[in-house]
């Protein structure tokens, strides 16, 4: 990964000084071995300030909304994951294509430090270094090497795009990983063998955790309206009371929004303060869409129509007797 | 000083949640959190900062004032909040307990909070020292000592690996003490002296920390030219605008008045809200702070100059949850940084 | 059971009235409520008809606020696939609210509380049939206290 930060620096530098974009958008190492965070850079110099590393999870491609309004040309490093992120939006009318230029950026899994930290690994920790599987921990004392992915977060290891699908220049030589499409939506079908009201209390159970923070909303490369419904004041919904009902309403809201949209990046159950496994409602209603209507994958091709602005005449239900479409 | 056997905390626990409500960090899917007490919980007293800070239990997020229905032509209103039950806080960390300072300065300052009044007079508190603080943590910076009793402690204790130590430090608490004096053991000598040792052991610990070297006297420059400071731009373009930072916070202490509508009846409530999000001290003409470069700036300002401004003391603990829990890590000790000049 | 707490559930659910909220588009399932009406078919007085422009205008908040505030079962009811007012809407009527029904279910809500028919301006018959359906079936399961406001009075 080191080599590649290299590579990210000197485009970013060289795309600045040329003028090829009149800001670059990528990440800056911060205090701790875990704390890196986006910036926004629009001087060659601070170009150096960029990194690729084991914690670059940030999707930056929502950034450019903001930035499209400024009437920007944006150069952004785009993982494959963002890059889903990326054309959702272009799907979404949100970002203009032209404005950007992406830089690709094919990635093995991000480290997730709540794993290095019930691992006990964080103590005196200075830095992770990542080569592929190969993780390396530095501490004042030395390194030590451990191979394998049991640090991933939980999303990187059910990746199944390390590469970037859009792209204007790629980085680094293209990751092959093999992800079985049977395990993808295991987790709902745990869910989905609980009895009726076991399930319910699960996820009553899940959505009282939920502080109201709406960061599971504001990282969502598909949330991206201008006005969220439950900003809106005059929409009566905009609440924040942590009442049961309340919560029950946002989670399935969002969730139910994003349907067809939601690219399956898995930030909402990243930043989730509370640990709401938020995924598992998006992978439900992706598992439904793909049965009910065909396979989908939201992000991939731009040119393919989302499941739920189209129909076919003779298209399934999951409600009437002759719809056949079932559960 | 008293002491506990480890082996024997579940019947205190026991003794307490028979007179009072047990508040106690409680491990549920992974996650510890004040919750309360029930027989059967996973009390984790090794975790250092809560997900959430304890703050809910003094200052609920949501709390009803007052239940009103509609009754032909005429309105009956009841007044429904505050706290009518005794209750234990146990296990707060040093932080925390001064978080609870804070929040006192704002809310039984004239005109009093009832209800938080309410809530803080029938609380126990019985801090912990935090015998191994983590990288996160920056409480120094703020004059906390996180291996003593700070001010507002009721009983301060010390986690001595198969022991918990145990000290009274106002009269409630020792009331408190001795209203469990079968339970609690007077300490030996030895005990006081790995007290102390293990306060040194802690205080050593927390010069090594990196954090450590935070300097709040490097933010020196008026409040003008701090409002008008080019950080606030350089930060809040990253930032997401979502409620993490502020409610896990343990001195945030913003809110909402809402009123729940259910046609014929319906509630009044206070709500916690969050200076990042854009109806925040709305009004008819809108937001005063109409984009997240002022909603942004309002957070930090509050804590690092308005709060010192009005009460003498900066409005952030250095607990480091904002640290951990940013989803994009811009947080507390980088804008600190940045306004000293650091970064 | 003992006879006694038996007499008191049967008591309870003697006195327990379902209220149904049915979304009905205007122009085949609003006509086909009418027609239940002028026909003379019984249909229950606890299902409260909210008249919408088309059955794709529900959107799922308006559901979940039902249940919210007090409804034991939804219905959405527009024109058969193929005979939309507006030619397609409820073609995505359909997608939309087949993810919804597999996702309250997939939540824990019960599926007989929410229902979506095709019931066109004729079929005053089938109103009545779908509306006394949904109602025996929530009747059975018992008021609703899931995603119901706690803070709600009927």
């Amino acid at each position: 990964m080191e080599k590649i930060g290299l590579k990210v620096r000197a485009r970013a530098k060289e795309a600045l000084e040329n003028r090829e974009v009149d800001e670059v958008m990528g990440w800056k190492k911060g205090e701790f071995w875990y704390d890196v965070y986006p910036v926004f850079i629009t001087e060659a110099n601070e170009a150096d300030d960029l990194i690729w590393d084991a914690f670059c999870v940030n999707n930056l491609s929502k950034y450019l909304i903001q930035k499209q309004k400024e009437n920007k040309k944006v150069g952004v490093f785009l993982k494959g994951c963002d890059s889903l992120g990326f054309n959702q939006l272009l799907k979404d009318n949100r970002i203009d294509r032209d404005q950007v230029v992406i830089y690709g950026l094919p990635c093995v899994g991000m480290v997730d430090p709540e794993k290095v930290k019930k691992e006990g690994l964080n103590k005196g920790l200075l830095e992770i270094k990542r080569s592929k599987d190969e993780i390396t921990f530095v501490t004042k004392e030395g390194e030590k090497k451990i191979l394998g992915r049991q640090f991933d977060y939980d999303k990187c290891l059910a990746c199944r795009y390390p590469n970037p699908v859009v792209y204007d220049e790629l980085l680094d030589t293209e990751i092959a990983r093999e992800v079985s499409e049977m395990d993808r939506f295991k987790d709902v079908e745990a869910i989905e063998k609980m009895s009726i009201t076991e399930r319910f209390e699960y996820w009553s159970n899940q959505f009282s955790k939920c502080i109201r923070c709406n960061a599971c909303r504001n990282i969502c490369p598909a949330c991206s309206c201008e006005k969220c419904v439950f900003d809106n004041v005059n929409a009566g919904v905009s609440s924040k009371a942590s009442v049961d009902s309340e919560e029950q309403f946002f989670h399935i809201t969002r969730a139910y929004h994003v349907a067809g949209r939601c690219v399956d990046c898995g930030e909402c159950t990243r930043v989730c303060p509370a640990g709401i496994p938020l995924d598992q409602l998006n992978h439900k209603i992706m598992k439904d869409i793909n049965e009910l209507y065909g396979k989908y994958d939201a992000g991939v091709d731009v040119s393919q129509d989302a499941p739920l602005v189209t129909y076919k005449l003779d298209d399934a239900d999951s409600f009437t007797e002759h719809g056949k479409g079932g559960k | 000083m008293k002491k506990i056997l480890k082996s024997q905390i579940s019947q205190l626990w026991k003794r307490i949640n028979q007179s009072y409500e047990l508040f106690i960090p409680i491990e549920k899917d992974n996650k510890v959190n004040f919750s309360m007490w029930q027989e059967g919980d996973q009390v984790n007293l090794e975790i250092l900062k809560t997900n959430s800070s304890p703050k809910n239990i003094i200052f609920p997020q949501t709390e009803t004032y007052l239940q009103f229905e509609k009754n032909g032509k005429k309105i009956n209103m009841e007044s429904v909040g505050g706290k009518k039950e005794a209750y234990v806080l146990f296990g707060v960390r040093p932080c925390d307990v001064v978080s609870f300072n804070l929040l006192d300065n704002v809310f039984l300052r004239e005109p009093v909070d009832r209800f938080y009044e309410e809530r803080r007079n029938k609380g126990i508190v019985i801090s912990m020292a935090c015998s191994d603080p983590e990288e996160t943590c920056f409480c120094s910076a703020f004059g906390i000592d996180p291996e003593n009793a700070v001010e507002g402690v009721d009983v301060a204790t010390w986690d001595m690996g198969d022991k918990i130590l145990w000290m009274a430090q106002t009269e409630k608490g020792k009331m408190f003490t001795q209203s469990l004096k079968d339970l609690l053991k007077e300490a030996t000598e030895e005990d006081e002296e790995a007290c102390v040792q293990l306060k040194n052991n802690i205080k050593e610990k927390v010069k090594n920390l990196p954090l450590s070297n935070i300097d709040m006297k490097k933010i020196d420059k008026s409040m003008k030219d701090l409002f008008e400071s080019s950080i606030w731009e350089d930060f809040s373009a990253q930032c997401l605008g979502c409620g993490s930072c502020t409610y896990v916070c343990p001195t945030c202490h913003c809110y909402d008045i809402q009123d729940f509508d259910g046609g014929k009846s319906g509630e009044r409530f206070r709500c916690w809200d969050s200076c990042m999000f854009s109806d925040f001290t709305l009004m008819a003409h809108g937001n005063p702070r109409k984009t997240q470069k002022e909603r942004f700036r309002q957070r930090f300002m509050h804590k690092l100059v308005y709060y010192p401004n009005n009460h003498g003391t900066y409005a952030c603990v250095g607990c480091g949850r904002c640290i951990e829990r940013c989803p994009v890590h811009i947080d507390m000790v980088k804008v600190i940084k940045k306004l000293g000049g650091e970064l | 059971m003992s006879v006694e707490a038996k007499e008191t559930v049967m008591g309870n659910k003697n006195e327990f009235e379902p209220l149904i909220v049915a979304f009905c588009c205007n122009w085949c399932s609003y006509a086909g409520a009418d027609l239940a009406g002028t026909s003379r078919l019984s249909y229950p007085a606890n299902v409260k008809i909210i008249r919408v422009p088309c059955s794709c205008r529900v959107n799922a908040n308006f559901v979940l606020r039902a249940f919210q505030r007090g409804a034991d079962g939804v219905v959405i009811a527009g024109c058969h696939p193929g005979d939309c007012h507006y030619s397609t809407g409820n073609y995505y009527t359909r997608r939309r609210f087949s993810l919804l029904t597999n996702f309250l279910e997939y939540v824990g809500i019960e599926q007989e509380r929410f229902k979506v028919d095709w019931i066109s301006a004729a079929e005053g018959n089938k109103f009545a049939t779908v509306m006394n359906d949904v109602l025996e079936k929530v009747h059975r399961l018992g008021p609703n206290r899931k995603l119901r406001d706690a803070r709600w009075k009927r």
